[in-house]
């Protein structure tokens, strides 16, 4: 008995440099597939780009079609019309909001943003993954790090995160490691005409296409359903791009700042081509 | 032997490509089925104690492809398979105990533990995860039965 213990242990011994020289190989094979990622991927990426689109184009009425089975097609598309219409309400409220308040350099900057100013590349939409969007635009096309990432709406979907030759993922804004810098604008009527004061907030991501906004000062003065729009203060999107609605506001006394619910304006799922803003440029 | 990994290797990359456009439609509060992660699972799940090596090519085709489309690297996933594939091939024989048979009550509480650390381990815990963990149950527990079937049928 205890010879056959004694083989066991010695068996198991022998096994370990084996163990050990695979890791080691395995390891530095990954390094290796490393050295090559970026044409590993855009290769990929390139050949499967065709079915992927066909499959993404394929899941949007196909995920109208389950809708509607609780929704009705009519109310779906009326919905998604409205949307679209609501939206670019919104966008020129904002503009038009900056108007108001006073500066006209900055208001003109504002609106040629919002009238297409910049220079746009469009990309189609072909594949999501943790909040992370590919685009079939890449180096090749003018697309490089950082650049913003918008709808034909104005609506702020995100930022480069990695470039390949031939397509980019997009960091949509609610993915968990992005932090957009954004002000309150009062949905009211009343508060059209006359200048408020501005409350700057941050936007934070916490994935699964949802964010919050965060880091609103106590005393300020914030409502459901008021808009949120970039406010370029950390320079990395233009000013006044769309980017949320609140629908809820968590207060609480014993911190100090308040927090809230967010609704995105970005909805991934009806978006089939973006626009790379190519020439803003950024301060980092 | 090698028209079944060459199915294999189609039925990933397919995975993969539905699961990145098709099924990102079909999101339930930011939840989306991770396809290759089930078919791996249920791969090595029902992978004999003898092939036990195919837990390494079926960690660097799914790892690969999850790798493709999720981070800047490849490797994350690659490495956390393969780690979880034999672990997962450990607590099978312990819980078996030389019975060879693949019950329903052994994959799914096992899938959702491997599914769950895996999760954690890539994006964090927060509650989406729970949404994540009960939409991909729903899809892993279907590819159970297709596949025993499929496999009373092929056998």
């Amino acid at each position: 008995m205890k010879s056959v213990g004694n083989f066991s242990i010695n068996k198991k011994n022998k096994n370990w440099p084996k163990i050990l020289i695979g890791v080691v190989v395995f390891l530095f094979l990954i390094f290796i597939l490393n050295i090559f990622v970026a044409p590993i991927k855009n290769g990929f990426h390139v050949l499967s780009l065709p079915i992927q689109k066909t499959f993404w184009t394929a899941g949007e009425p196909s995920s109208n079609f389950f809708g509607s089975l609780f929704n009705g097609v009519y109310l779906s598309n009326e919905n998604e019309k409205l949307r679209q219409e609501n939206q670019k309400l919104l966008s020129q409220v904002a503009a038009l909001q900056s108007i108001t308040q006073g500066n006209q350099a900055q208001s003109d900057v504002s609106t040629s943003c919002q009238n297409s100013g910049f220079k746009l590349v469009m990309a189609g939409v072909s594949g999501l993954d943790n909040d992370i969007l590919s685009i079939n635009k890449g180096s090749g096309d003018g697309v490089s790090e950082g650049m913003p990432v918008i709808s034909q709406q104005g609506v702020l979907f995100g930022k480069i995160l990695r470039v390949y030759k031939n397509y980019s993922d997009v960091m949509l804004i609610s993915n968990i490691n992005s932090v957009v810098n954004v002000k309150v604008q009062a949905a009211s009527a009343e508060g059209f005409g006359e200048p408020s004061k501005e409350v700057d907030g941050v936007v934070k991501g916490s994935g699964g296409l949802t964010a919050y906004l965060d880091l609103i000062p106590v005393d300020a003065v914030i409502n459901s359903g008021d808009v949120l729009v970039t406010s370029a203060l950390d320079k990395s999107f233009p000013k006044d791009l769309l980017v949320a609605k609140i629908t809820q506001i968590q207060k609480n006394d014993q911190k100090p700042f308040q927090q809230a619910q967010i609704s995105l304006f970005s909805d991934v799922k009806i978006a089939d081509n973006l626009f790379v803003i190519t020439n803003y440029k950024q301060t980092k | 032997m090698w028209q079944k990994t060459v199915v294999i290797i189609f039925l990933f990359i397919i995975f993969a490509l539905l699961q990145n456009s098709f099924f990102a439609h079909f999101s339930i509060f930011g939840a989306t089925p991770n396809l290759v992660f089930i078919l791996f699972f249920l791969l090595v799940f029902f992978a004999k104690k003898e092939t036990n090596y195919q837990i390494i090519y079926l960690s660097v085709i799914a790892g690969i492809l999850l790798d493709i489309f999720s981070y800047a690297y490849l490797g994350p996933s690659i490495v956390s398979l393969l780690i979880g594939g034999f672990l997962l091939k450990k607590a099978q024989s312990m819980l078996k105990s030389g019975r060879d048979s693949y019950p329903f009550t052994y994959y799914l509480p096992l899938f959702l533990i491997f599914f769950a650390i895996y999760e954690i381990c890539f994006l964090g815990f927060n509650l989406g995860i729970i949404a994540e963990i009960i939409y991909n149950m729903v899809f892993a527990s279907a590819f159970f039965y297709v596949y025993k079937r499929w496999i009373k049928y092929t056998a």
